[in-house]
């Protein structure tokens, strides 16, 4: 029976202990606050966005109407990026470079958008040239290797047209160089 | 007695909780470094492409042999495993587990900003296509205040792995290209132009208001719908996208505001040598890296009812875009104006005592080396590089070098030193001068104590360096992995496990 008071403080000392380091812990670390948040973190709808609905053109190219025998160049918003060379027309494709001038470390996207028209100016249709850098397809311009700032380029005249076209303009809608 | 038993009994218990609370304090004292404070604030500053070596060629052209960057001057120092994995790879520890050993910034950027490991090229999404919520979203909810400063195009891989959520990297904007953005290697069939995973980046962050304050470049990814967007959500706007006016240093200065949404280039910011050398130049009215961190800060701190505290990222991106060049030269200056960028957020960290400054690189860039004198070996049998790059009209700089990059057998064999090693005239390495180096030494002299070489033209999978300062830095100290780094600013932030 005497040794009952001092079980009983031994007991509450315990409980004090126990209860000052787990109220010590709490504070030192709130839980986290907002784990089971119900609204999702990640937006992943946007009201009022319009989705694609095809690939990119660029507007310039009905408004061009390239002499026969010659390659106009289409306004784009990477035209302070690089440099055309080499634009040539032969009838059945348009042919050309383009070497990035802003700063490379390597060409992730590329992607030049031909118009050809006929005798008349007119705009009959569109083809592209896409690159695309990745490693899993085989793509010739893949990472593997030195950076590279030129991208040739070669579009053939969609069979409907084929000597038909007798010009073509050609600008870039897609460029991402790293 | 009774009196005496109870003032005894009343000491007994007061001493068991004091002890209790001292235990669990030491307790998570030692676990974290030795620094237990709420943490308000993290301040993540990445030097993209930044290997260690980049770190101590800095130091040594800037501050000489005995000298520290600032980063170095960080009381916890760690190292970070930067691999990536393959497609629909699982995770460590997954039957299904594929790593890449040499990573790319965009999955890179994933791995601390989502906490997974991804294919390169992914963002946001783990390597099987999911989405996968980031810090900086997190943050966002759970009240913080957030920003995201680089000297990319934010629409790059960096600043994007906190602000969206796509399969490629490259599908930055303005527009879609199935090519660009679809991966049926990882979806199995192309999504719909619907699906978060095939929208444009640019159209994300100029929606998803994910990020309070962004400073960087590539006004070219983005429309008029675009600043519309962006104004809808309350963001002041500097410059313009709808008519492509980049943003000037000083709308900056003057720029106020809870949200704001500021580029100062169409594609990259400039390089610091070119303003510097080029004062009078549009280019020159870009800010600099410590300029937006300083300016973020301030917006993000300074705002009237933030009292939760904010998350700010901020990278340097041209060091790892001037290594893919071996243009040691610029790469140099831009680590040292990344390094100015984290004395400002230090500064401010000092100053608040409740941020976390974090210092670290998402991979090193092309085997960059400091070499003895006249030992040069070139491992790919070219000629080296040359100290500075003028092959595009964004670097035009004068060579020291005129020629580089070009096989040379007279300075190299291959996996020899080349015979001519020994002539100035067939140098070979990038050199710099240092401040321990003689007045009369010249850069690009073979005099010049500091010489550089690379290996590559890309990135390497070398463990990165990492530097901390602030509550809990000390958890960040040894090795980690990239993605241990979702797991420290989360449970610092308290919006993560």
């Amino acid at each position: 029976m005497k040794i009952r008071p001092v079980l009983a403080l031994a007991a509450v000392a315990v409980v004090a202990f126990a209860a000052a380091a787990a109220l010590t812990r709490v504070l030192a670390h709130p839980a986290a606050d907002d784990q089971a948040g119900a609204v999702p973190a990640a937006r992943t709808s946007f009201a009022g966005l319009a989705h694609a609905t095809g690939e990119p053109t660029l507007p310039g190219l009905e408004r061009l109407h390239p002499a026969p025998g010659t390659v106009a160049r289409a306004p784009g918003p990477f035209d302070d990026r690089f440099t055309f060379q080499g634009l040539s027309f032969d009838g059945a494709r348009v042919r050309g470079s383009a070497t990035i001038t802003s700063d490379v470390s390597d060409v992730l996207e590329f992607q030049a958008v031909a118009g050809f028209y006929d005798r008349k100016g007119r705009l009959l249709g569109t083809a592209r040239y896409v690159h695309h850098a990745d490693d899993t397809n085989g793509d010739a311009h893949s990472d593997a290797g030195p950076p590279s700032e030129a991208e040739r380029f070669a579009i053939a005249v969609p069979k409907p047209w084929r000597g038909v076209a007798v010009s073509a303009a050609v600008g870039v809608p897609i460029l991402v160089n790293e | 007695m009774q009196g005496r038993t109870r003032v005894t009994a009343a000491a007994v218990v007061a001493m068991a909780a004091v002890a209790g609370t001292t235990v669990t304090s030491a307790q998570a004292s030692d676990r974290h470094g030795g620094d237990d404070r709420r943490i308000n604030n993290v301040i993540y500053v990445l030097g993209d492409g930044m290997g260690r070596t980049h770190v101590t060629a800095a130091r040594e052209r800037y501050y000489g042999a005995d000298g520290e960057l600032n980063m170095e001057r960080l009381p916890v120092v760690g190292q970070v495993s930067t691999y990536s994995v393959e497609r629909r790879s699982g995770q460590p520890g997954a039957a299904d587990f594929e790593p890449n050993l040499v990573t790319d910034s965009a999955s890179a950027a994933t791995a601390w900003s989502s906490g997974v490991k991804t294919y390169n090229a992914a963002l946001g999404v783990d390597a099987k296509g999911n989405v996968v919520p980031t810090l900086m979203e997190l943050a966002k909810r759970a009240g913080y205040r957030t920003g995201n400063v680089s000297t990319a195009e934010i629409t790059d891989a960096t600043p994007a792995g906190q602000m969206s959520h796509v399969l490629a990297r490259g599908f930055q904007g303005p527009v879609y290209s199935a090519a660009s953005c679809q991966d049926t290697a990882v979806t199995g069939a192309p999504l719909p132009t619907s699906d978060v995973r095939v929208t444009p980046v640019a159209d994300q962050i100029a929606r998803n208001g994910t990020a309070d304050v962004i400073l960087g470049g590539g006004l070219s990814r983005f429309e008029a719908s675009d600043e519309q967007a962006l104004r809808g959500q309350g963001y002041t706007v500097l410059g313009s996208p709808a008519s492509q006016t980049v943003a000037t240093r000083a709308d900056l200065q003057r720029a106020s505001g809870r949200k704001v949404f500021g580029l100062f280039n169409k594609g990259n910011l400039t390089i610091e040598k070119f303003k510097r050398q080029n004062p009078t130049s549009a280019q020159a009215q870009e800010p600099s890296l410590p300029q937006m961190t300083r300016k973020a800060i301030n917006l993000l701190d300074g705002s009237r009812g933030n009292r939760k505290g904010f998350y700010l990222q901020v990278e340097g991106a041209l060091i790892d875009k001037r290594s893919h060049a071996n243009d040691a030269s610029q790469t140099l200056e831009e680590t040292k104006a990344f390094d100015d960028a984290v004395a400002a957020a230090v500064a401010f960290a000092k100053r608040d005592r409740h941020t976390l400054v974090i210092v670290t690189a998402d991979h090193e860039c092309a085997g960059f080396n400091i070499i003895e004198k006249g030992t040069f070996t070139n491992a790919e049998a070219a000629a080296p590089p040359v100290n500075v790059y003028s092959g595009n009209t964004a670097n035009n700089s004068t060579p020291t070098r005129r020629d580089g990059n070009v096989k040379d057998t007279a300075r190299s064999t291959g996996i020899v030193n080349g015979a001519g090693s020994g002539d100035p005239a067939n140098f070979a390495p990038a050199t710099f001068r240092t401040p321990d180096d003689p007045a009369s030494v010249q850069d690009g002299s073979p005099e010049a104590s500091l010489w550089l070489t690379y290996l590559s033209g890309n990135h390497t999978g070398a463990d990165v360096p990492l530097f901390a300062y602030g509550p809990n830095a000390g958890r960040l100290a040894g090795s980690i992995d990239n993605t241990d780094l979702f797991d420290v600013v989360g449970q610092a932030l308290r919006v993560a496990r």
